[in-house]
């Protein structure tokens, strides 16, 4: 394990190769586990083809694992405590984040395709204060949720849940 | 990713272009809201809904079917309950059995009741045709619902059940019925199914105090405080909304409970004004407690801040009766000692106050137990630990005795203080044992390593100027000593038995089992100390007496050392292993005379080594042990160390005392043992009947084994009895210590015996050869015609013999006699003081040497039918003496010793039958070959006479010449 190769190439699935460090692409818990399965020499002769992702969405995936290259992996206790979770999301991730929402649902799906749990938390986070104090209505757009409620059930939610409206 | 779906949105965006020219900010909003085209999956959607504040979610429940199943989901609001500490898994499980069995039973009877007359006796239903299942968990979810809906009603009685998640009209103002709200936590319950219901009913109680709590600007806008006008009430409810902070998840929540912290904080530091002020006016069960109790309620933890507070500000920190000064322990001493008398009346003084402390404690504390040990804490810090801290450093400068006293004192006077301290109600008797420890462990761990090793120092210390000391005087002594020693031995032969006796009864007293003196248990500093004072010498009250109950069973024994055979030794008998544990008092007065008479008595071997220096050593190392063992109840590593350090001061013990004293003293004993000579020493030296070096060597090995059932005892007592050394681990480094002295001893008893018979045989045929007569064995008799080459003595003798020879008895001769009584009180002397097997090898080697000696006095004599007579009566004696021994082995040889003495016997007319006999080796049982028989015929007086037809009978001649 004295050499290890130090860079990876990635494709997208546009067929576009990106050569990125190691160290970013092990944020990817899916990279990584790959790479340790095929070993070194597989992976410093052929780039990794990463089916659903295309280039912009991959660079943009890559620009994040650079900035998060450093942060220690989340530990499965941390996963389980609901407030730990919750921590404010950070200003280069907020501004990172402040995409159209295309593309942030892809980058939301990519890091779940990834297994970049860091990365998917921020994108969860950024689309929960998106929808913070929005009618049904608005939720609905922003999902493309088809109602199949009649106006009856969902007031009948509505009342419900009464005790949890704003006062 | 193959989910990867995209909506249709070609119309969308046409219709987002149609609206295009209407307003550009219309447009930015339609854009927003329309290029939603990748469509998120379940899972996601799931983390994303764990990050919205609970009026988002229900709306989020509020756009599909789909949606409401994902927000409606159980185990979400079970986890939210679980955060606020109010779900109750095991409740939750037997609701939910609770619910399965009723409706087990429900669709029983409405299974009777719909087929009475079908075969109800399957009772399980699942049988029955008419009636399919489906209808029957159909009934249940009826039968569910209705039983649901009576429980509400029911509920309604009370005021903040009417918050129903159901119900059209919750109560919106909390100012209807605070005393419900207050409580909305505690009541809540662990349902399976119904976690959201149940946290809705927390949440609307709760949430909008919180929210208001957030939004509030300074510390008089919050309703909380206009709701509750009581300060109990208001901390209630402060604690009720920490709590629900907890189920806050929602970005932003550390600002909040920040913000909730920070208001609480306000309230909190004005009840804790109010408490001071009261406890400035000491207004135990007004104020100080009132406050005490909201501050409790606030915090949960006891009124942390204001256990502080009281415990801070408290006045028995001031109190100059209590601090005392320690200095007292060493001004009223003498020096190199310690008094604990003031450190007592201290810890009476505190006790007393920090009980009186613990009533009040109660009355204002609504959980006094961890107050009043709070309180203790902080008097031990700064009461005790000012107390014994310059006490521990003057003392250590002073002199390291007094300084382990005071240590070993004081710790047990702490942890009597702790544990006798009376703390409020509730506490537990085990917990209070722990905690004292726990605090005495806390006082004395800085001082513990540095004391431990002071005292094993200080033992090393003293007792290797014990045996230099001793050392030191003898060599002052030592020319004198060794005439001394040499010359003036006297036999007291007679008294030694008795001396040994009593010795060893004295010797065994301050370390054997006095049942009825035991006042005070084991490990108490009083105890020890009074032990020590009484052995230091001074006069201790039940002395007498205790030595005469004593007496009688003190002087145990090793196993195989059946004692000295003195009815006290072998009436007494008690099993040293089962004896409870030692009182420590000795018999002073007793000891101090048997000692002094027992050193008096042991002159003889006292250049060898002292009795009286391995007393002393065993003495201090009990007195040491004494101290340390107080220690190891402590537990844990501290007592672990204690242990270790208890074990090491009995391995220096030991090493002292065996590598140092008793084998200095064998060694010189054997080296005296082979420097003896026999015929160098004086005439009048052997008639005193012993072999002095060999006498006192003896003795020596009795001493030796003294000492060593003295550290078996002291080993069994002080060690293995309070369980610091563990007797069955061989590897334990006391037992390991202590198995090597006993190999010690016995290897030097065993090289000193070896040197002592080469004396004894040395002394036996020098006395066989200067006092056995020529006429002994061939009397000049009445036909003088006898007397063989040994009568060349002169006239004196001569009379002397024929005076003998008159009034000649048949018994042995003087010789004989001498050379029994020598070995065997040799032999005798050694009985019970070592190693049954060593004695064996003893006896064993004595009997084969002696039958060696006899033989060759034996070869020197001439003996003649009459002094055969004398002859036999030896050999009895001898062989009478070495059946006492017990020897199946020895005893052959003197069996065929006296067989052959009877050759003698046999008139010189029959020598055919002497030659058979010679002849007969069966006789002799195989010791004598026929050869070596003929060899002691050749000693008779008239064997010239004889010879010829011996011979002839023998070698067959006889026959030749037929």
């Amino acid at each position: 394990m004295t050499e290890k190769v130090s860079k990876v190439t990635l494709e997208s699935n546009d067929n576009v190769r990106i050569q990125i460090d190691r160290a970013v692409a092990e944020r990817s818990m899916l990279i990584k586990n790959l790479m340790e399965d095929l070993g070194d020499d597989a992976v410093a002769d052929s780039a990794i083809p990463i089916p659903n992702v295309n280039e912009q969405v991959l660079r943009k995936v890559i620009e994040w694992c650079e900035k998060h290259k450093g942060d220690p992996i989340q530990s499965a206790e941390e996963e389980n405590d609901n407030r730990k979770k919750t921590t404010e999301i950070d200003e280069w991730d907020q501004k990172f984040m402040q995409v159209d929402q295309e593309l942030l649902f892809e980058i939301i799906l990519a890091a779940n395709y990834l297994d970049i749990k860091a990365l998917l938390d921020v994108g969860c986070k950024t689309v929960a204060n998106m929808i913070k104090g929005k009618s049904p209505e608005e939720i609905r757009k922003t999902f493309n949720i088809t109602n199949d409620f009649t106006a009856e059930e969902e007031e009948q939610i509505r009342r419900e849940n009464e005790w949890a409206e704003d006062r | 990713m193959s989910n990867f779906k995209r909506a249709p949105t070609g119309a969308a965006r046409a219709q987002a272009q149609a609206k295009q020219p209407n307003s550009i900010l219309k447009t930015l909003q339609a854009t927003e809201l329309i290029v939603s085209k990748p469509v998120l999956p379940a899972e996601i959607l799931v983390a994303i809904l764990d990050y919205l504040p609970v009026p988002d979610m229900m709306r989020f429940a509020r756009t599909s079917r789909r949606m409401r199943e994902m927000v409606y989901d159980d185990t979400r609001w079970v986890a939210r309950l679980r955060s606020l500490g109010c779900w109750d898994e095991a409740e939750a499980r037997r609701r939910f059995e609770e619910t399965m069995r009723r409706r087990r039973e429900l669709a029983d009877r409405a299974s009777v009741s719909a087929a009475p007359g079908a075969a109800a006796a399957g009772g399980a239903g699942g049988a029955r045709p008419m009636q399919p299942p489906t209808s029957t968990t159909l009934f249940d979810a009826t039968a569910e619902v209705e039983r649901r809906n009576q429980t509400q009603l029911r509920k309604l009685t009370d005021g903040f059940e009417t918050i129903k998640v159901t119900s059209g009209q919750p109560p919106r103002d909390p100012f209807e019925d605070p005393e419900a709200l207050l409580q909305v936590i505690k009541s809540a319950k662990s349902v399976r199914g119904h976690a959201r219901e149940e946290y809705g009913k927390i949440y609307g109680a709760l949430a909008p105090f919180y929210l208001d709590l957030i939004r509030a600007k300074t510390h008089t806008d919050p309703i909380v405080f206009q709701v509750f006008r009581d300060p109990e009430r208001q901390a209630k409810m402060l604690a009720n909304l920490r709590t629900f902070a907890k189920s806050d998840w929602a970005s932003g929540w550390q600002q909040r409970e920040e913000k909730l912290a920070s208001m609480i904080g306000i309230f909190e530091s004005a009840v804790l004004r109010e408490f001071e002020q009261g406890y400035e006016f000491w207004d135990v069960d007004g104020r100080m407690k009132k406050y005490a109790h909201v501050l409790d309620t606030l915090s949960g933890d006891g009124g942390s801040a204001g256990v502080e507070l009281f415990i801070h500000k408290h006045p028995i920190f001031a109190d100059k009766e209590v601090l005392a000064n320690s200095m007292d322990c060493i001004n009223q001493a003498p020096a190199d000692e310690v008094v604990l008398e003031p450190s007592r009346r201290f810890f009476d003084v505190l006790s007393r106050k920090v009980n009186a402390q613990a009533d009040i404690i109660e009355r204002i504390f609504p959980r006094p137990g961890p107050v009043f040990w709070q309180f203790v804490g902080k008097v031990r810090e700064d009461i005790i630990m000012e107390y014994a801290t310059p006490l521990f450093d003057e003392t250590h400068e002073r002199s390291i005795l007094s300084y382990v006293k005071a240590v070993s004192g004081l710790f047990e006077q702490t942890l009597q203080f702790f544990r006798a301290l009376t703390p409020p109600k509730g506490g537990l008797k085990a917990e209070q044992e722990a905690i004292a420890k726990e605090f005495t462990l806390k006082i004395f761990e800085p001082h513990l390593d540095l004391y431990l090793q002071d005292e094993l120092d200080y033992f090393v210390r003293q007792a290797e100027r014990e045996v230099g000391d001793w050392e030191k005087k003898l060599s002052e002594q030592d020319a004198s000593v060794e005439s001394f020693y040499m010359g003036s031995f006297v036999n007291r032969q007679a008294d030694k038995r008795d001396f040994l006796t009593s010795f060893k009864k004295v010797v065994m007293m301050p370390v054997s089992v006095l049942p009825t003196s035991l006042g005070l248990p084991l490990g108490s500093p009083f105890a020890s100390s009074s032990s020590r004072a009484s052995v230091m010498g001074s006069s201790s009250a039940n002395g007498n007496s205790s030595l005469q109950v004593a007496s009688p069973s003190a002087p145990s024994s090793r196993p195989h050392s059946p004692g000295l055979a003195t009815p006290t030794t072998t009436t007494g008998g008690v099993d040293r292993t089962g004896s409870p544990l030692p009182g420590g008092k000795a018999p002073s007065d007793e000891l101090a005379a048997k000692t002094a008479l027992m050193t008096s008595r042991l002159e003889g071997i006292k250049s060898l080594f002292s009795i009286e220096v391995a007393l002393s050593l065993v003495h201090q190392a009990k007195a040491t042990l004494g101290r340390i063992a107080v220690f190891i109840q402590l537990g844990g590593q501290a007592g672990g160390e204690a242990r270790e350090q208890c074990e090491t001061i009995f391995v220096q013990l030991l090493r002292i005392l065996g590598g140092r004293h008793v084998k200095a003293g064998f060694d010189k004993a054997v080296t005296h043992l082979s420097q003896y000579n026999a015929r160098a020493v004086e005439a009048s030296q052997h008639d005193k009947g012993g072999v002095a070096p060999l006498v006192t060597f003896i003795e020596l090995v009795n001493v030796g084994d003294l000492i060593s059932q003295m550290i078996d005892v002291f080993y069994e007592q002080q060690l293995a009895g309070p369980k610091i050394a563990d007797r069955n681990d061989f590897l334990d480094p006391a037992g390991l210590a202590k198995k090597k002295f006993e190999q010690m001893l016995d290897e030097s008893v065993a090289a000193g015996l070896n040197k002592g018979i080469d004396v004894l045989m040395d002394e036996v045929e020098y006395i066989c050869a200067t006092t056995q007569l020529p006429t002994d064995y061939n009397p000049a008799g009445p036909d003088q015609q006898q007397l063989g080459p040994g009568t060349s003595s002169t006239p004196a003798e001569k009379a002397a013999n024929a005076a003998a020879f008159v009034d000649m008895d048949i018994g042995p001769t003087h010789t004989a006699k001498r050379v029994r009584d020598l070995v065997a009180s040799h032999t005798s002397m050694l009985v019970g003081s070592t190693d049954k097997s060593m004695l064996d090898v003893f006896n064993g080697e004595v009997g084969l040497r002696l039958f060696a000696a006899v033989c060759k006095n034996l070869k020197r004599q001439r003996v003649s039918t009459a002094g055969a007579i004398k002859l036999i009566a030896d050999m009895n004696l001898y062989f009478d003496y070495i059946r006492s021994l017990k020897n199946q082995d020895l005893l052959a040889y003197f069996k065929a010793l006296r067989e052959l003495s009877q050759i003698y016997l046999i008139d010189e007319k029959h020598a055919k039958e002497m030659a058979t006999i010679i002849a007969d080796g069966d006789r002799f049982g195989g010791i004598f070959r026929a050869e070596e028989v003929y060899e002691y015929a050749e000693r008779r007086a008239d064997w010239y006479h004889v010879r010829k037809d011996v011979e002839r009978a023998m070698y067959g001649l006889e026959c030749v010449l037929m």
